[in-house]
């Protein structure tokens, strides 16, 4: 059972692929807009008012699947503490200079490999409706930032649409991003969730990005993501509303038939998707701490991520082997290029060599490749 | 199948009277009450020998037969002795239910001799399957009498345990196998397991050697969508195995080489391929060169080791001429 709302005149919207069985409520955000409008939308889910919430985390971290339950228990609270925060990339590493805000913590979608089943110290889905304390960070940090543009996002620690429905806060900022001149917000998702950014006035400031992978392990691997097709719908609905788009091969997973997997997805994309729409392709071998295998094999034994040929890299991450990511990355560049031939592809979290053998260039480090962003944003939407 | 309920009432075992009964009129093979596996009759051999049955056994009539409640190895041993009875009390056939003579039995074992972890496995399978107790009851009722954490991962460890066939019983009490692995042996279907067994049993593997051996077994089957006997069956294997000079160590480090290489295909091919071009350089003696970590990142390294200033200079010279060669070229890009 998926919770479902009528929005207006809208169709129901799918909200949630687990069911939600409960929100625990800190008091102190209680009357904050977010807060209530989530409650709104959940009016049958039982609601228990908390003052303790660092001993109901200690005691949820006690229970079985702490992970798998915290994904369908919602704590709304206020975030203490810096909410937007560099990328923490990796070491030894070329890495895109990009920021996180942190809004929400925790996903509701379930999928094999997600790095926060070994990140996460709170196991809940977890609300921040302190708005007014993170615009205040934000504009703090754009007024004094030194780069021209900065590029902002919200998918690091979930996805940036799953909950959207409930918790517009995706809209919300999307909205304040429109009236900056030097940030850009983007929107990192797995989900369909974009009929309430379709009528916002945008001004271009807000990229939506979809995470892509073949529609075979999106069954597999994906557990309450939306189908491939599901997201090429969404992505084309943006791209109609004007939105620039952007596209992430990552993780890439290399299974047995990745050649065939991949280049579809590639096809199939194009097939409904302009090129000239998307601002940025990353691309990104699977990658994970030490720790993440022991942890996602449990909670899913037929997993088969972690049968690939891995090894530690020189961050400490496993990552498959080079040979193996090279072949992938060059033969993923070929169809997109085959596609068209301008678009800005990058890699997330690579070394220098490796970007060599695939592009047959590099950039110097993080700071130049952040400059490469900067220009294709500026060219991308006029600036 | 009667159900029971865990409302065991708090009953004294009335002191009955001491029958001497003959051994055929005991149902030896029932084993509704027993909790034992590769018990250690040695010291109460002894002990019977020395001084004859101390403890009287606890018997229960059923029909025209009786059944043994406690005392399994006191008859094995007095049987083994050519005792034709035994010295036992005996309950009437109603005076308790099965649960309360299965918990008299358990009690009884718990003050007089520690469970080994089959044992444990076996009482727990017992109370779960046959005397159907909620998994929940057995957890915090069952699990702190065999001073094991009250929850529900340990009690389908030894659940899983007690499904096992005998022979892998017998491995994971003689290795002392840790309830981790026992997790993982219980993963394998029951052929896989007897497969695994003939591997393992000869290499004596240690608690992190048989999570590898495991790991890298079970992998293998999934990437190659293979039976783990198939894989143990390769002549490879099968050709370390039979090598009757090797010690266990040596045994275990070969096949553990080739798990890997089946394990890792497109690294070993690497490896061999910058083993055969390493070797075409004829490095001097002393010289060794090296491919990065797992060969992420590039550039090469070379050690090596002198003893005069004569032998530095010659080995400096030839590696000087190693830049003119296709193949340290060809090493240098991979």
């Amino acid at each position: 059972m998926q919770h479902t709302r009528k929005s207006g005149d809208q169709d129901e919207i799918k909200m949630f692929p687990v069911q939600i069985e409960k929100i625990y409520l800190d008091e102190k955000a209680e009357k904050d807009w977010g807060t209530q409008h989530l409650l709104k939308s959940l009016p049958d889910v039982p609601v228990e008012r908390v003052e303790d919430k660092k001993n109901l985390i200690k005691q949820f971290l006690s229970i079985t699947d702490p992970i798998g339950m915290g994904k369908r228990n919602l704590l709304i609270t206020h975030f203490y503490g810096r909410r937007l925060k560099p990328c923490p990339g990796t070491s030894r590493h070329i890495c895109c200079g990009y920021y996180v805000i942190n809004a929400i913590s925790n996903c509701p979608m379930d999928c094999s490999y997600c790095v926060l089943q070994g990140y996460l110290n709170n196991p809940f889905l977890t609300l921040y409706t302190n708005w007014d304390e993170l615009l205040l960070e934000i504009e703090g940090f754009l007024s004094l930032v030194r780069t021209p543009l900065s590029r902002l996002g919200t998918g690091e620690l979930s996805d940036s649409l799953a909950m959207e429905p409930l918790f517009p806060v995706s809209g919300f900022l999307a909205s304040y991003f429109a009236e900056r001149e030097n940030g850009i917000l983007e929107l990192k998702t797995k989900s369909a969730n974009v009929d309430p950014l379709l009528p916002l006035n945008h001004r271009g400031r807000t990229v939506v990005s979809w995470s892509l992978t073949p529609e075979s392990l999106i069954g597999e691997e994906e557990s309450g993501t939306a189908s491939l097709n599901e997201r090429i719908d969404a992505a084309k609905k943006c791209q109609e509303a004007g939105y620039p788009l952007g596209i992430h091969f990552d993780p890439m997973i290399d299974y047995v038939a990745w050649e065939k997997g991949y280049e579809e997805l590639v096809d199939f994309l194009f097939s409904r998707i302009d090129p000239k729409r998307i601002i940025w392709i990353s691309m990104g071998g699977f990658r994970y701490p030490a720790k993440l295998k022991g942890i996602a094999e449990k909670r899913f034994p037929k997993t088969r991520m972690f049968l690939g040929e891995s090894f530690p890299g020189r961050d400490g991450k496993i990552r498959y082997l080079k040979a193996i990511r090279v072949e992938m990355y060059r033969k993923m560049v070929k169809w997109l290029r085959e596609a068209s031939p301008d678009l800005f592809i990058y890699l997330c979290m690579e070394s220098r060599e490796v970007w060599k053998e695939v592009f047959g260039w590099s950039p110097e480090n993080s700071q130049h490749l952040n400059q490469l962003f900067e220009e294709r944003v500026k060219k991308f939407i006029g600036r | 199948m009667v159900i029971y309920h865990l409302k065991i009432r708090f009953r004294m075992v009335e002191m009955k009277i001491i029958h001497k009964i003959p051994f055929q009129q005991i149902a030896l093979l029932d084993e509704t009450f027993s909790i034992n596996f590769m018990p250690d009759l040695q010291s109460l051999r002894s002990s019977i020998k020395a001084v004859g049955l101390i403890q009287p056994v606890l018997l229960r009539k059923k029909g025209d037969q009786y059944q043994i409640v406690c005392g399994f190895r006191r008859i094995s041993v007095l049987k083994e002795l050519e005792i034709r009875e035994v010295e036992s009390r005996v309950l009437g056939e109603s005076e308790r239910n099965e649960l309360e003579l299965f918990s008299i039995s358990l009690h009884e074992n718990l003050t007089s001799r520690g469970f080994n972890s089959v044992e444990k496995a076996i009482t727990l399978y017992k109370l779960v399957h046959h005397f159907q107790i909620e998994p929940s009851a057995v957890i915090q009722r069952y699990l702190p009498l065999f001073s094991l954490e009250p929850n529900e991962k340990i009690l389908g460890t030894y659940l899983s345990l007690a499904e096992m066939e005998d022979e892998a019983k017998r491995y994971v009490l003689k290795e002392e196998v840790s309830r981790s692995n026992i997790r993982r042996l219980a993963t394998l279907s029951s052929d896989d397991r007897r497969s695994l067994l003939s591997l393992i049993v000869p290499l004596k593997l240690g608690e992190n050697r048989l999570r590898e051996m495991l790991t890298l077994l079970d992998e293998i089957k999934r990437r190659e969508q293979v039976i783990i006997k198939e894989v143990i069956d390769r002549p490879e294997i099968q050709a370390i195995l039979a090598q009757k000079e090797f010690t266990p160590i040596q045994r275990t480090e070969r096949v553990k080489r080739v798990l890997m290489d089946l394990r890792y295909p497109k690294m070993r091919h690497m490896e061999e391929e910058f083993e055969k071009k390493r070797k075409e350089l004829n490095l001097p003696s002393g010289v060794s060169l090296h491919h990065p970590p797992y060969f992420e990142g590039n550039g090469l390294r070379i050690e090596f080791q002198f003893e005069s200033v004569d032998e530095y200079r010659a080995i400096l010279s030839s590696l000087s001429l190693l830049a003119d060669k296709e193949e340290f070229r060809e090493m240098i890009k991979v």
